[in-house]
């Protein structure tokens, strides 16, 4: 556990070095602030998202949410949707996290009262989530985002996008402490490690985990809104592929896939390389399917070593 | 009598035959169009692709895995079918290359997911990615289309007003009937998907079965890319997009369990066959085809809350079942 876990964030940072080295080769115009900016701004939605997801798969039981693209979608044109039809502009942020965290709630019960197993529970929603998404606004962009929220979503501090800095950042660190310093982070790795015992020793394994889901359901409507406030409208595909990329920032981050061990700090690390990887790629005209190949690439290699390590390290 | 055949069929064959004959009752009231000849031929030739990648799914999750990727997979062999039609290869050939480029594209499914010793639902999401990648590389940025017409014409024919491609698809269900019904690989499928660990015990060469169901599940994708190319002579980058999702439903509709250890080809034909005919149906009272993934999803989580909510699924409530001695004979 200790092995992997101390080795994750300099193995990122190394290849986060390595692809900024290339990029800085092949292309050194990349170098500016400005690229800076846009992989933050895009590590923002993402990094929201991967941290609803890094808690559902730490919690174990087979966690997993490949519905949080789908949410963000949904939230998104839902917001715009009641806004458009006269909704006080004020209330579109409440909208969106509320949207959020019903839609992750849904999940949770589905998980936790049904008992169906989560892959197929959250391929369901993801399904009726993105579906729905583009079904209510027949696929274009709704737009008419309230002005109050552009400053913020796309301002920035020192090439610093503001929805990173003020909440992002902030989030990890607060998920960070939760983790290792609360009753109930303790009680996901607890849980996550050893459902049965868990559920001896008294923990409220059901109740966390229905939150769990609740909280990657919020996260997927906090990320929702960032892209509402920084793109300008409501893209009914604006999650697509997000649950494929999420599971790869997780997994790359060191989160185990059966759940109990790792963290968010490898997490963030991971969320940051991948968009530089992605990043750079758009910066050298490389299609964006290539992204996706990559990315699913990633992930095999990524549970293809900790698979090798299992075989030669066994527990 | 009656009991034994009952019996044989069992309760969700009939309940989806009941519904099947609902189904098709409320849309023939609802629509004019729906029950006229061509839109039945219509109905059924679009099962043709759905149901083959069904029964490879009724495989994969009767060992206890799933395969995401079943869609792009088909589209990946599809092109191979489209290359080789441009090429002036003849219908036999190229309807040939599905199954085998799809074999081979199980047999990388099957090495990542079973040597790799990765959870499937993962594998198979990443290997989602790879494979779309390889689509656009294969098709080089541009759309496959106007292909011609040697494969439409073998198996677009039709024989007394039946499609010829009838007993194509027949052949191959009753292949993996035989397979699973009449030798042991169904009995290994059926016990490596109800315990690891106990098929193991019980000397049954596990990995080997998964690997088996992964490898059949290309092929089977593989030709329902022969199929598609037959039918709609084109391939688009989209190929495939929501088709896992479909044959996912499909086969859980039909009774096969998601947590393995359960399956019924019979029942996957009519879920496919309710899946398609609630598509046509719908579409045809006016809802627009936006919403078919809604509906399949749907479909889904409550054909799945309902076997939860009856007990069949339901891990827990089995458990205690078996520690109350009047019911352990019905839970074993």
């Amino acid at each position: 556990m200790s092995g992997r876990a101390s080795l994750t964030l300099p193995i990122l940072a190394v290849l986060w070095i390595v692809v900024v080295a290339g990029l800085a080769i092949l292309q050194p115009s990349a170098m500016a602030l400005s690229t800076l900016t846009t992989v933050l701004q895009f590590s923002t939605l993402l990094a929201l998202v991967s941290l609803g997801q890094a808690l559902v798969i730490l919690g174990g039981g087979a966690g997993i949410d490949l519905s949080v693209g789908g949410t963000v979608s949904l939230a998104a044109t839902i917001a715009m949707l009641l806004a458009r039809a006269g909704m006080a502009p004020a209330l579109v942020p409440v909208v969106c996290l509320l949207a959020g965290t019903a839609l992750g709630l849904l999940n949770g019960l589905l998980v936790t009262r049904l008992r169906l197993l989560p892959l197929i529970a959250t391929l369901g929603t993801f399904y009726v989530y993105s579906g729905t998404a583009i079904a209510i606004t027949g696929g274009s962009a709704i737009g008419g985002v309230p002005a109050f929220l552009l400053p913020w979503g796309r301002g920035t501090i020192a090439g610093f996008p503001l929805p990173f800095l003020t909440l992002a950042l902030p989030l990890f660190v607060l998920a960070g402490i939760m983790l290792q310093a609360t009753a109930w982070g303790r009680w996901i790795y607890a849980f996550g490690f050893n459902e049965r015992s868990a559920r001896l020793t008294g923990i409220p394994v059901d109740l966390a985990r229905l939150l769990a889901y609740a909280f990657s359901g919020l996260m997927a409507g906090l990320s929702a809104l960032v892209s509402l406030a920084w793109l300008g409208s409501a893209r009914p595909d604006v999650g697509h592929n997000l649950e494929l990329t999420s599971l790869t920032a997780v997994m790359l981050g060191g989160v185990a896939i059966f759940g109990g061990r790792g963290g968010v700090a490898g997490v963030l690390a991971a969320v940051l390389l991948l968009v530089t990887l992605q990043t750079g790629l758009l910066q050298l005209n490389v299609n964006t399917i290539w992204q996706v190949g990559i990315v699913g690439a990633l992930l095999i290699v990524v549970l293809l070593i900790d698979t090798i390590r299992m075989i030669r390290r066994p527990a | 009598m009656m009991r034994s055949l009952l019996r044989a069929i069992g309760e969700r064959e009939l309940l989806l035959a009941a519904a099947l004959v609902a189904a098709v009752a409320v849309f023939s009231v609802l629509s004019p169009y729906f029950m006229t000849a061509s839109n039945l031929v219509t109905v059924l030739r679009n099962c043709n692709e759905l149901f083959l990648i069904g029964l490879g799914m009724t495989l994969v999750l009767g060992i206890g895995g799933v395969d995401v990727s079943v869609g792009v997979v088909m589209g990946l062999a599809a092109i191979a079918v489209g290359r080789l039609l441009q090429a002036d290869a003849g219908a036999l050939a190229a309807g040939l290359a599905g199954p085998l480029a799809g074999g081979l594209i199980g047999l990388l499914t099957a090495s990542v997911v079973v040597l790799g010793r990765i959870p499937a639902i993962v594998a198979t999401l990443g290997l989602f990615g790879v494979y779309r990648a390889a689509v656009f590389l294969a098709l080089g940025g541009a759309w496959l289309s106007g292909l011609p017409t040697d494969l439409t014409q073998v198996l677009g024919a039709s024989v007394f007003g039946l499609p010829a491609a009838l007993p194509v698809v027949v052949l191959a269900y009753l292949l993996v009937f035989v397979a699973i019904r009449y030798t042991p690989f169904g009995l290994y499928v059926l016990a490596a998907g109800n315990s690891e660990a106990k098929a193991r015990l019980s000397g049954i060469a596990v990995r080997k079965v998964q690997f088996a169901a992964y490898v059949v599940s290309g092929l089977c994708c593989g030709l329902a890319a022969t199929f598609y190319i037959a039918t709609y002579r084109n391939v688009a980058m989209t190929v495939g997009g929501t088709l896992a999702l479909e044959a996912i439903a499909a086969v859980i509709i039909g009774g096969t369990s998601i947590l393995g250890g359960r399956m019924s080809l019979l029942g996957t034909a009519f879920g496919v066959l309710l899946l398609r005919i609630l598509q046509n149906g719908l579409l045809l009272v006016g809802v627009p085809s936006l919403w078919q993934p809604v509906v399949t999803g749907l479909l889904l989580l409550a054909v799945l809350g309902t076997e939860a909510a009856t007990g069949r699924l339901n891990l827990a409530a089995a458990s205690r079942h078996l520690r109350l001695p009047s019911r352990s004979g019905a839970a074993a």
